[in-house]
């Protein structure tokens, strides 16, 4: 597929994501709305943090800002999934109706084609809200700006943003083999609500399984070790680039196999 | 309404519910694994705080309360929203309002269906789970029988909750806009993410009287012998409290959905 | 360069699904049931199409269409057997063979749905890699063949169902595809729109060559469109020839209407070679009386029917 490269899907993307947004505006009380509807999770996120934290002044030998930060952390990485891949929320319902198979007939690969469809930009305004955390954090905890620490920041925060992006492919693929698997979905997308906790808090095998399995741990946690405890960073902070990496084509691959592996009998 | 039409709408509702098999299972996995996480962080925060009763809950109060909060959630959770959204675009809200049938009955009794497989594959479950582990935590008497009532009434007042928002979600054409901001809404003040104990002081007085709590708080409260339900006259308070809840609800979704309908019907020709 | 579009060899396709059993307990079996059986949906499927050919695809509902024609465009890999489409096998590649192909599936658009048209046209124009020069010449063809000024312009969402299927197909065409498959093209459809559409399908096949795969319930699209059938039933394919063969084999039949006392028409049919019309007509007159007589050469529908019932070998 060298005739079809990389420059030619992010023309096309660019593209639709153009129109995509010329014809957003025409629902402009959704957007509203929608808008809107964000701030309050990040609110009630927020609030529910600090109503923990009016309770239980630490966490896991964890202060405050430190919290904080892991928190800001957890909701930038989620920022990709959320603005990005949103359509994997509609991929059961078209797969169940089986007006997915629109997505089988056109010269590109489909997995790109059918997230190209919808760009959510309500995520932005959780992006915001993360980085606004993240910059309270580092001020109040007093970690030192130089180039190499932003190079690094960004660098860990698209890791943790592609395990993120890859939970959500594995659990929405589910579809193509579970009638009903929507349930994965919103559990697993209920799951990421713990990746702003310390992973130290898990112990024996649910440690492994929430570390290489169901990795939450590399949504805020191992990520943002690299910038809080610059002088103690595990090695599976170091590694975790790479395993991002890995686990993102993973399940690509999985998700890919679920459309070859369907019947496409809805219809 | 002949109840045996009911009934039939109801077995449907279970069959359809019944016919996601694999579906079931993977929820029943995913749920436990979901109650592992609930546990290693409440452990944890409990750890650091060094007293073992935080604003009267222990941790196995917290516990039970977090765990059958997320069972409750998973057995009243309704997708009314989403469906009826779904059925506007297709225009099959039409066929919809045809069936012999007030629409909002007929919603309610499928959605029964569904909720009575949800509450044996996955309340009963986690109960006994929860039973078990904790050796006897959960107080076993006559607030068993208070719980179930308190918990069909919240099944209630969610419905009504329900109903009164997919009406707005029609109007502005913001499906996951307004169904978020509910979701969010009603997760943070019933109770479901943070029990209500912690908050602070002003701001439980306030959620105290507000609908929400009604769905998660009063139902768990009452069974775990909380906020006063271990007297009659606590009991009868928080009862009353739903009930007004309820009335208020039920009339106003009513009036809101007649409105509503009419909107519908000419739209959506 | 072969003269054939499509070349199918002993294709089959089988699919796995689960006994379900009847009622409450049979919903709580199944839950835990590993009975499983295996249904054929394409049996032994030996085709070919020529190119610039239109060949109704016709069966009744379950009769593995759809299937056929999934496999054909790479959506759905064979169980056994081989494909070849344009010279290539679909399925295993996949986005080549789309590129070369268009498809639309009845009422399924597969524009962007908020899109006004024009825009998902040069979406369209830059995914399949169209030079502007051909997608111009294309556009200006279909403003000779169809009036597309008033949904040019409009976002699929707003269209009534003809608009979008006439959308839907232009689409299908833009790329200037060797093959177009179109499921069901004018299900639903009123009477002016189907007549629209067929007229844009002829035209589009005659200026461009296009191989034109078309299933259908309408025999309507199959008089105006089709030479040739392909008729398939349970998975197995049971006629293949030209529209005239089929009518010259049923030529020995005759619709006869019968027009009774109470104005209502009575319609049978007859084969000629083993009874005699003016018999049945005689027949029936002595039972009651008759206004009027009509007596037609069978339609391509009856003949499809009779098919279908199992009436041909």
């Amino acid at each position: 597929m060298e005739k079809r490269g990389l420059r030619f899907y992010a023309d096309i993307y660019r593209k639709i994501l153009v129109q995509d947004l010329k014809s957003k505006m025409s629902y402009r009380a959704d957007f509203v709305i929608s808008t809107f509807g964000m701030i309050m999770t990040n609110l009630s996120g927020f609030v529910t943090f600090m109503i923990l934290f009016h309770n239980f002044p630490t966490i896991n030998g964890w202060d405050y800002y430190h919290m904080l930060f892991l928190y800001g952390f957890s909701l930038v990485a989620l920022t990709p999934v959320q603005c990005f891949f949103d359509n994997n929320w509609n991929l059961r319902f078209m797969v169940q109706s089986g007006d997915f198979i629109k997505y089988c007939f056109r010269p590109v690969n489909v997995f790109f084609y059918f997230m190209s469809e919808v760009f959510d930009v309500k995520g932005l305004g959780q992006l915001a809200f993360g980085i606004g955390t993240i910059v309270f954090a580092w001020i109040k905890i007093g970690i030192p700006v130089t180039a190499l620490v932003i190079l690094k920041l960004i660098l860990f925060l698209v890791t943790a943003s592609l395990f993120m992006i890859a939970i959500m492919n594995f659990a929405a693929a589910t579809c193509f083999w579970i009638k009903g698997s929507g349930y994965v979905m919103v559990i697993m997308f209920r799951f990421k609500d713990f990746a702003k906790y310390p992973s130290s808090i898990f112990q024996g095998v649910f440690k492994v399984i929430f570390t290489f399995i169901i990795p939450i741990a590399f949504i805020a946690y191992y990520p943002s070790l690299v910038i809080l405890t610059p002088d103690d960073v595990p090695v599976l902070s170091w590694i975790a680039p790479l395993f991002g990496l890995v686990f993102f084509y993973l399940s690509y691959k999985f998700w890919m196999l679920g459309v070859r592996k369907y019947d496409f009998t809805g219809s | 309404m002949n109840p045996k039409r009911l009934l039939s709408i109801t077995r449907a509702g279970i069959m359809e519910a019944l016919h996601f098999r694999l579906g079931i299972f993977v929820t029943l996995f995913a749920n436990l694994i979901y109650l592992v996480l609930v546990y290693y962080l409440w452990k944890a925060i409990y750890a650091s705080s060094g007293s073992d009763v935080v604003n009267g809950m222990s941790f196995t109060d917290t516990m039970i309360y977090l765990i059958l909060a997320t069972a409750l959630f998973n057995f009243l959770e309704m997708f009314v929203v989403w469906d009826m959204s779904r059925s506007i675009q297709s225009g099959k809200i039409v066929l919809d309002l045809l069936k012999p049938m007030r629409f909002r009955k007929y919603t309610f009794w499928s959605y029964t269906g569904n909720h009575v497989v949800q509450f044996v594959l996955t309340f009963i479950p986690t109960f006994i789970v929860v039973m078990i582990v904790t050796k006897g935590a959960i107080p076993m008497g006559l607030n068993l029988l208070w719980f179930i009532i308190a918990t069909v009434m919240a099944l209630l007042i969610n419905y009504n909750i329900e109903m009164m928002v997919a009406p707005i979600c029609l109007f502005t054409e913001s499906t996951w806009g307004i169904n978020i901001v509910k979701e969010t809404i009603v997760l943070l003040l019933s109770g479901a993410s943070i029990p209500l104990a912690f908050f602070p002081e002003k701001a439980r007085l306030i959620v105290s009287y507000l609908p929400f709590r009604a769905v998660y708080d009063i139902p768990l409260s009452i069974l775990l012998g909380k906020s006063g339900s271990d007297t009659w006259s606590g009991l009868i308070n928080l009862f009353a409290l739903q009930c007004a809840w309820l009335i208020v609800l039920t009339i106003a979704g009513n009036l809101f959905w007649n409105h509503a309908v009419k909107k519908i019907t000419v739209n959506g020709g | 360069m072969s003269n054939e579009a499509v070349v199918m060899k002993n294709v089959c396709k089988d699919f796995k699904v689960l006994n379900r059993h009847e009622g409450l307990k049979g919903s709580i079996r199944d839950l835990f049931s590993r009975d499983y059986k295996t249904v054929s949906a394409v049996k032994d499927v030996t085709l070919t199409v020529d190119k610039g050919e239109i060949i109704g695809y016709l069966g009744p509902n379950g009769a593995g269409k759809s299937t056929t024609i999934k496999m054909m465009t790479g959506v759905l890999e064979p169980t056994s057997g081989e494909i070849l489409v344009n010279g290539r096998t679909p399925y295993k590649n996949r986005t080549e063979n789309c590129e070369h192909i268009g498809v639309v599936f009845g009422q399924r658009s597969q524009l962007w749905w908020s899109l006004p048209l024009i825009e998902s046209f040069k979406l369209l124009r830059d995914l399949y890699m169209v030079e502007q020069k051909d997608y111009e010449e294309m556009i200006e063809l279909y403003r000779s063949l169809v009036d597309i000024e008033p949904i040019l312009h409009k976002p699929v969402r707003q269209m009534s169902l003809g608009q979008r299927t006439l959308s839907d197909i232009l689409a299908a065409f833009l790329h200037n595809p060797d093959i177009v498959f179109l499921d069901e093209p004018t299900i639903g459809l009123d009477v002016s729109m189907k007549s629209k559409i067929r007229e844009l399908i002829l035209g589009l096949n005659k200026e461009k060559n296009t191989t034109v795969i078309l299933t259908t319930h309408d025999m309507g699209d199959v008089d105006a469109l089709c030479k040739r059938i392909v008729i398939i039933d349970e998975g197995t394919k049971i006629y293949d020839n030209d529209i005239e063969h089929l009518k010259n084999y049923f030529g020995s039949y005759r619709t006869l209407k019968l027009k009774h006392a109470d104005d209502s028409w009575e319609e049978m049919l007859i084969d000629e070679k083993t009874t005699d019309v003016m018999d049945v007509i005689l027949e029936k007159q002595k039972q009651q009386k008759i206004k009027d007589v009509k007596i037609l050469e069978i339609s391509t529908e009856e003949v499809i029917r009779k098919i279908y019932e199992g009436g041909a070998k």
